[in-house]
């Protein structure tokens, strides 16, 4: 007999006895989180995101799974990553999630991990060995371009358009370059001659305000298709529009889709139904508040022994005025 | 020719102008999304309807030292509001205006207006304030019954009264006794942190405490901690408006099939935010309001009248509870009292 076959009949016999072989799913695994920067005001990836946000997404996700979390906050620290990684493997965890942009000591910690048998799954910045997750930030700037080439279509056709860069284009790491490409991409696609203007906020949101006044005052009467590498950024973006009356030749797309701007539970919802006039048009979603949603499932499903595809990407979608509340409720339905 | 052409234009435009969003305007249907009344097809008072004069009655019998606890937090400027909602009072004072005072007696008097939103402070939730799409309670299509001013059906002027018996279940001790309890850092009194599930076995080991099995009729209030921050308004309004514990999808099922007309907590949902599943909104509202017409009372001050459960070793009480006949309202705030 095939043992396969063997095994299947021996199974059955066991549930037909009522005796259940326990199964993986059936137990707790202790998994840990090794955040990157729980620092208050420490932002995320140029994203408006916070580490705490991401640590609440693992602990909101928890309550539903057979988890039990323990939490670590690496201070955007290598060296406190690698003791992070000591301290994880001592309490005898199944797994860890480790979340350190720093390649040396992601190495270092996939070496500690492999010598103590621990799996690791990685978050945005590659562990050697370890399934990825995170953004695809090229396709999440291709959607906010396509969305801004469409819109210049709709409503300004024939017009002479000028595409517009805001953010921390001088940030040297891979997101901002891949994002600034998907976004030129995206809009290259409806408007193929299109010409962008970069403007550079070093990183200071605020800075988008002035940075693009002085743009808007020097190009009079010019249609503008505005990509915003952060929501702040276009937040201050938006307020240059306004003070320079500018509202009626000029809109924006952001990245990001932070508290900056969905409002959430705060009275100032830049995106949301009641402010479809706004000429933020939308923002493209990162999640990064809800990681733990995605993250400790891709981790059961390696624990159960399930070989897992080298990279996940988050979900990116554009966000707007029309499908805000789908995404983010707000609280005040009570 | 020209007369086809006009009207083939005016197809063109009216399907522009409606036909165009017409997922957004067709009625939905109902029958598909909201379960139907067990009172009947015209029922629009839900789940009072088992308020019985039998129910009130064996609820009186839990008067016995007559001790009124209040069960409302105080309605004023300062207490948690979400977004954009508020609550303000203006004053008509003619006692202050020297030569209009009525009479050689000079009778003077005052008056306030209320400028104000009906689910603020401790509040009812009625069956016409939540649905699914345009589906209301009792499988209502609510869309042909709205106006610019109020409901046309389900308002509250429908609902019965609540001369009911409530009952206190202590989550937090729940949670303490079962070694649990994640507090908020805010809360000066044990409380359970917000996006704690409380569950069916939770709200059973409640009633357990002090052995009581729930019945029809009765008003069940859960008492969280929460209401805490509720108290040190304003300081702590934002945390007290980030999220809540609550009561999970299953334990608000469990409640419906004991037949209950009313589930209150001291936090401004009842149910358990961020929620289970981070893709639906509001799941206990829909359970509660919309499939079995029971209400949802917020704001709860669910404190007292747990601590003279502890004190007295009696979890029940005669609810006492007045809600205005509010022609059309989907809601208002409430006075709340225990009697013991």
């Amino acid at each position: 007999m095939h043992r396969g076959l063997r095994r299947r009949l021996f199974l059955a016999g066991l549930l037909a006895c009522g005796v259940h072989p326990v199964r993986a799913a059936d137990r707790r695994y202790r998994i840990a989180l090794a955040n990157l920067d729980e620092t208050t005001g420490a932002t995320l990836e140029g994203l408006g995101f916070m580490g705490t946000e991401v640590r609440r997404s693992f602990e909101l996700a928890a309550r539903t799974l057979p988890v039990d979390m323990l939490y670590f906050d690496n201070a955007g620290d290598p060296a406190r990553a690698i003791a992070n990684t000591d301290a994880a493997i001592a309490a005898k965890i199944d797994l860890l999630v480790e979340y350190n942009a720093d390649p040396d000591a992601n190495a270092e910690i996939a070496r500690r991990l492999a010598a103590a048998s621990i799996p690791a799954l990685a978050l945005i910045d590659p562990i050697p060995g370890a399934p990825l997750y995170g953004p695809d930030n090229r396709n999440a700037g291709r959607i906010a371009g396509q969305a801004l080439g469409a819109f210049a279509l709709e409503t300004w056709p024939g017009d002479q358009v000028l595409g517009v860069l805001i953010g921390d284009l001088a940030d040297p790491g891979p997101a901002i370059r891949d994002r600034v490409q998907g976004i030129t991409e995206g809009l290259r696609e409806a408007l193929p001659s299109l010409s962008l203007s970069p403007l550079d906020t070093g990183g200071q949101s605020v800075r988008a305000d002035a940075l693009f006044a002085k743009l808007l005052q020097t190009q009079r009467g010019q249609r503008m298709l505005i990509a915003t590498l952060d929501d702040l950024s276009a937040v201050y973006a938006k307020n240059a529009i306004e003070m320079n009356r500018r509202q009626s030749d000029c809109v924006i797309v952001s990245q990001g889709l932070d508290r900056n701007i969905h409002g959430s539970a705060s009275e100032k919802k830049e995106i949301d139904p009641n402010n479809r006039g706004s000429v933020v048009l939308g923002s493209v979603a990162y999640y990064m508040d809800r990681y733990g949603y995605d993250v400790l499932p891709l981790a059961l499903r390696l624990l159960d022994g399930e070989k897992l595809p080298p990279r996940t990407v988050t979900k990116h979608i554009l966000i707007t005025a029309a499908n805000v509340f789908q995404e983010y409720p707000p609280f005040d339905m009570n | 020719m020209r007369i086809a052409g006009l009207f083939s234009f005016l197809s063109v435009t009216l399907l522009s102008l409606f036909g165009q969003p017409a997922p957004a305007w067709a009625q939905s249907d109902c029958k598909a999304l909201v379960a139907p009344s067990p009172f009947g097809p015209d029922d629009q008072t839900g789940a009072t309807n088992r308020i019985t004069p039998a129910v009130t009655k064996a609820a009186a019998a839990d008067i016995q030292t007559g001790v009124v606890t209040a069960m409302a937090y105080p309605l004023t400027d300062g207490i948690p509001l979400f977004g954009t909602r508020f609550s303000k009072t203006v004053l008509t004072s003619f006692a202050t205006m020297p030569g209009a005072e009525f009479g050689k007696n000079k009778l003077s008097y005052m008056e306030d207006t209320y400028l104000s939103q009906s689910h603020v402070g401790t509040h009812i939730d009625g069956i016409g304030h939540i649905g699914v799409q345009d589906c209301y309670y009792n499988q209502t299509p609510m869309g042909k019954y709205v106006t610019q001013n109020n409901l046309k059906r389900l308002g509250l002027e429908n609902i019965k009264t609540f001369a009911t018996r409530g009952v206190i279940i202590d989550a937090v001790k729940v949670f303490q006794e079962a070694g649990k309890l994640k507090a908020n850092s805010a809360c000066r009194r044990p409380c359970l942190d917000a996006g704690t599930m409380i569950t069916e076995a939770d709200l059973q080991a409640g009633l357990k405490m002090y052995n009581v099995s729930l019945r029809e009729g009765d008003a069940v209030f859960i008492n969280t901690g929460w209401g805490d921050l509720f108290e040190q308004y304003p300081a702590q309004n934002a945390a007290y408006n980030g999220g809540e514990p609550g009561i999970i999808d299953s334990a608000a099922k469990w409640l419906a099939s004991q037949k209950v007309v009313a589930v209150g907590s001291d936090s401004w949902a009842v149910e358990v935010i961020p929620g289970e599943n981070k893709d639906i909104a509001f799941p206990v509202h829909k359970t509660l309001i919309t499939d079995n017409g029971i209400h949802i009372i917020e704001n709860v001050r669910t404190q007292l009248i747990a601590d003279a459960a502890a004190n007295s070793k009696r979890a029940t009480f005669f609810l006492s509870m007045t809600v205005p006949k509010a022609v059309g309202l989907t809601g208002t705030f409430v006075n709340i009292e225990a009697i013991q």
